[in-house]
Formats: structure tokens, sequence, C-alpha cells
């Protein structure tokens, strides 16, 4: 499952900044998803359990913060709500955009011992 | 009571991951070892285009694959029939190959003397995109009756790739798939990727890609 696979890579970036930052346990991780990073804050959520199984995360709670999705239309400059609008400029109806934000996953902060 | 403290991250969630494919390219390079990460959905030709790929360089360089499946040994099987070093990786039920399990997995098949090492990633569009697996290049096959819309639907891959391996062009006449449409929509995503047309069971077209690859080999090598 791909959401499976995220979490057990981010196990291993907080495993090294665990070990850089000397901390001992980590109570709670804070994840930033991305509106159109491709994955389901919910299913991150539920898989969550299975992924911390035998790592040093055991104990670990997880918040999603989600991230709007905002883009940029390219054919009329237009800046507006990706999901809100189904993928098209409310404007002109395009589909080209560029993305100013939303496309990341990334761990915000760790909350330790 | 026990103090806790909040670090900030600020962190790709695929740090690690990124980390480790940078010191395994540093690796490669220093043994002189070109690293092809093949992607594709199920069924696109991965192992028919191996094959012809295989066949058209193997006098000229040492090969090696790795076979990244869920499960079965099926195309390690075929592959080992030309007469390569080839071993099979299962991931377990992931759908992805990490940096981590590119490194074990050619060390488990032995670089020596191997100067174009392939790994075969999972069929999937998805995740693959999403783990560097430290290769030299990346290159993706879209096969003719998958549809020319699939750049649009997959951004991710058509942005990570470096080749894209255009399939089964033999049977354009029968579907409604447009190569100039398909075309552009790979270059909105990438401006940067190469786009070679084939038949890899015809073996049209397949002496560009293999001309293209013999050169990044060669010049991987050399630099």
């Amino acid at each position: 499952m791909h959401e499976l696979g995220i979490l057990n890579a981010m196990v291993h970036t907080i495993e090294d900044v665990v070990r850089e930052e000397g901390a001992q346990e980590v109570e709670r991780i804070v994840l930033e998803v991305g509106e159109l990073s491709g994955v389901v804050p919910r299913y991150l959520e539920e898989c969550w359990p299975a992924a911390r199984y035998k790592t040093s995360m055991e104990a670990t709670e997880l918040d999603v913060c989600v991230v709007p999705g905002i883009v940029k239309c390219r054919d009329c400059g237009r800046v507006f709500n990706a999901m809100e609008c189904d993928m098209h400029c409310p404007d002109c109806s395009g589909q080209e955009m560029e993305i100013l934000s939303g496309n990341d996953l990334l761990i915000k902060e760790i909350i330790c011992m | 009571m026990d103090a806790f403290r909040t670090i900030e991250v600020k962190r790709s969630i695929f740090d690690n991951n990124d980390r480790q494919a940078e010191e395994l390219r540093k690796k490669l390079k220093k043994d002189k070892v070109f690293l092809m990460n093949l992607m594709s959905s199920p069924g696109s030709g991965k192992t028919t285009t191996l094959m012809r790929t295989i066949e058209a360089l193997k006098d000229e360089f040492g090969i090696g694959v790795m076979e990244a499946d869920i499960d079965s040994d099926v195309d390690a099987k075929t592959i080992g029939s030309t007469g390569v070093k080839v071993i099979q990786l299962h991931t377990g039920g992931m759908c992805h190959l990490d940096a981590e399990m590119t490194s074990q997995g050619l060390e488990a098949m032995g670089t020596e003397n191997v100067d174009l090492a392939i790994l075969e990633n999972v069929g999937n569009l998805v995740c693959p995109a999403e783990f560097d697996t430290g290769a030299v290049k990346n290159v993706m096959i879209l096969s003719v009756p998958e549809g020319d819309d699939k750049p649009l639907k997959y951004p991710l891959m058509f942005s990570v790739c470096d080749v894209v391996l255009i399939n089964k062009i033999d049977v354009l006449p029968y579907f409604d798939f447009n190569l100039e449409r398909c075309r552009e929509a790979v270059k909105k995503r990438n401006p940067a990727a190469k786009i070679f047309p084939l038949s890899a069971r015809t073996g049209e077209g397949m002496e560009v890609f293999t001309d293209w690859l013999r050169t990044e080999i060669r010049s991987w090598q050399e630099e």
C-alpha cells in the first residue's frame, strides 16, 4: 500500500533526527500533507498503527495537518484552490496550472522527551 | 514530570531515502557501475524491452538485472535465459523499491564485472516515482494500449524520468493513441525528457534507445 511505504520512509527520516538531536522517546509527530501530494491523510492515520509496529515509535502519536492545494492558472493567472474547483480554473476552465502550495510531504515537527 | 521538547524538523518525509540514494550513486560512480531504474505499469512490456536491450548490449557490457516483484520469479527466469546475471527481489507486499533495498539488491547480485545494472521496478506508476533508488537514470515505459493521457494522470512519474519509451507502436493502428499529443503531454511535465517510440516485440526503434544507453554508460564510466 502506498501510504504504508511512505510512513516507513518517514520513520527512517525521524530516526535520523532523533539521533542528531540526542532525543529520547518521540511522543508525537506532526506531518504536513499537501492536498496535491497524492497521499490520502485518512489512510496515513489508519496505517500508522501498522507502520509503527516493531519500530522505535510504537507509542508515538501521529498528527496529520492538511496543506491546501493552491495553484495558479497558466492561461489566465487566476489563483485558486485546486481541489475545491475540481482541478479546473473557475474563470477560464484551464487545466494547466502552477502549484503554489500543497505539493509536499513534510515532517513539520516532533515532540520528544 | 519529564520535560517535553518540540523539535522543528521541516524535512521531507523522504529525506533519509534521498540521502541513501545519493550515497549509493557516489559508490556506483566509484565502481563504474551504471544503474538504470526501469519503471512502468504492469503489462507495458518491461521484460520484453529488457530482453531486447540485453541482446543488443551484452557483447559490449557486463550486465546484471534485479527483478523486483511483490512475489514470484517469472520475470527472473525469463531474463535468466539470456545468460546475464539476474536476481529476484521480493518487496514483501511493498509497491516500490527504495534506495536501501536497491543497495542490498546490488550487494546480493554482486557488481564485479557489471557495467550496466538494471533495476526492474515494481509495475506501478505512483509509488516508484516517489522513491529515489540511487539510479543514474530513470527510464519509464508507457505502452500504446494504456493511452496517451497517462502523463496528465501520473504527473510525478513523468517528471522524474529521464527517458520515456513509448512501447508497442506496432499496434498503433488499433488504438486511439496520438503520439504527438502524448509527446506534448510529456514535455509539459518534463521538458528535458527524451522520448523514444519503439516496439520491443518487433524491434522497431530499439536501436535509438540502446544507442542512447550505450552513450550514457560510457560517459558515466569515463567522466
